[in-house]
């Protein structure tokens, strides 16, 4: 018995594990097109695009302290292309084999509409 | 005593002999995930290459008539920003990210109302639509007998407010 525990266990907790990271990668890459659209509209970088990032990624359980944020550049001019990248690790644990952390990297561009 | 014994061992068989089946399965559910992913973001690329493209208006015609049209480069701007977007996700891609926009089926529909002649859609604001075939890596499905690429359609239309 001990032996068919020690195969299935890490099977279940694989399928369990990777689904929850994909799942919070989706949910990151949601978070960071609509940063994207937002930085263009607003004309870059700004407290305003990185508190979205936030309550979007809290909205979808994800801690927005655990995540690192990119806009580049800072300010955008019209019809300028701007940038989001969100990068965050995932903790991924399966009994009896091994804990490895997976990279969860987002990435989006969108165009300024700030004609300054 | 004997019978359990038996059973405790007939259990262990099985999972040796169904192991084997049961990683397949997994690898499949993980490929199939990974699929997901790949595929929304893909689909995300053509929203946003669409937006970006109605985003920008022929700013002429708007002080002259009030009415809101496309800028005439509007269908070159959501090729650009496809391949711009596409270019995040190159790994999850089979073909480079230029090839696939370039193929892209991209229509502006600069003044309204207009008839998509692809989708037979009726627009009732200028818009911009996008159609493409976007080739995904997907090599745990080759592993299994399956495709090493999967294709998926997107097709994504945006207008301006």
């Amino acid at each position: 018995m001990t032996f068919v525990i020690a195969m299935l266990v890490p099977l279940l907790f694989s399928i369990l594990e990777f689904g929850s990271a994909l799942e919070r990668w989706l949910a990151q890459d949601a978070a960071t097109v609509q940063a994207a659209r937002y930085a263009g509209e607003i004309g870059g970088d700004g407290a305003e695009v990185r508190s979205l990032i936030a309550n979007q990624l809290r909205s979808s359980g994800i801690d927005p302290a655990t995540v690192s944020v990119e806009i580049v550049p800072a300010r955008v001019g019209w019809r300028e292309p701007v940038r989001v990248s969100v990068a965050s690790e995932y903790r991924v644990a399966i009994p009896f084999l091994f804990t490895t952390t997976v990279p969860l990297r987002s990435a989006a561009i969108s165009r300024g509409e700030v004609n300054r | 005593m004997s019978a359990l014994r038996d059973d405790r061992a007939s259990a262990a068989v099985t999972t040796v002999i169904l192991l084997p089946i049961l990683l397949v399965v997994l690898a499949g559910v993980l490929q199939l995930g990974a699929l997901r992913v790949a595929g929304a973001r893909v689909r995300a690329a053509a929203d946003l290459a669409t937006l970006v493209a109605v985003n920008d208006q022929d700013d002429a015609e708007l002080a002259r008539t009030g009415a809101l049209r496309l800028a005439g480069d509007a269908a070159d701007v959501a090729r650009e920003y496809f391949a711009r977007e596409l270019e995040l996700s190159a790994p999850l891609l089979a073909a480079s990210p230029s090839e696939i926009a370039a193929a892209a089926d991209i229509a502006a529909y600069p003044s309204a109302p207009a008839v998509d002649a692809r989708t037979g859609a009726r627009y009732d604001r200028p818009a911009v639509r996008l159609a493409a075939d976007v080739p995904l890596r997907t090599p745990v499905f080759g592993a299994l007998a399956f495709r090493e690429v999967t294709t998926i359609g997107v097709l994504a239309v945006s207008s301006p407010r």
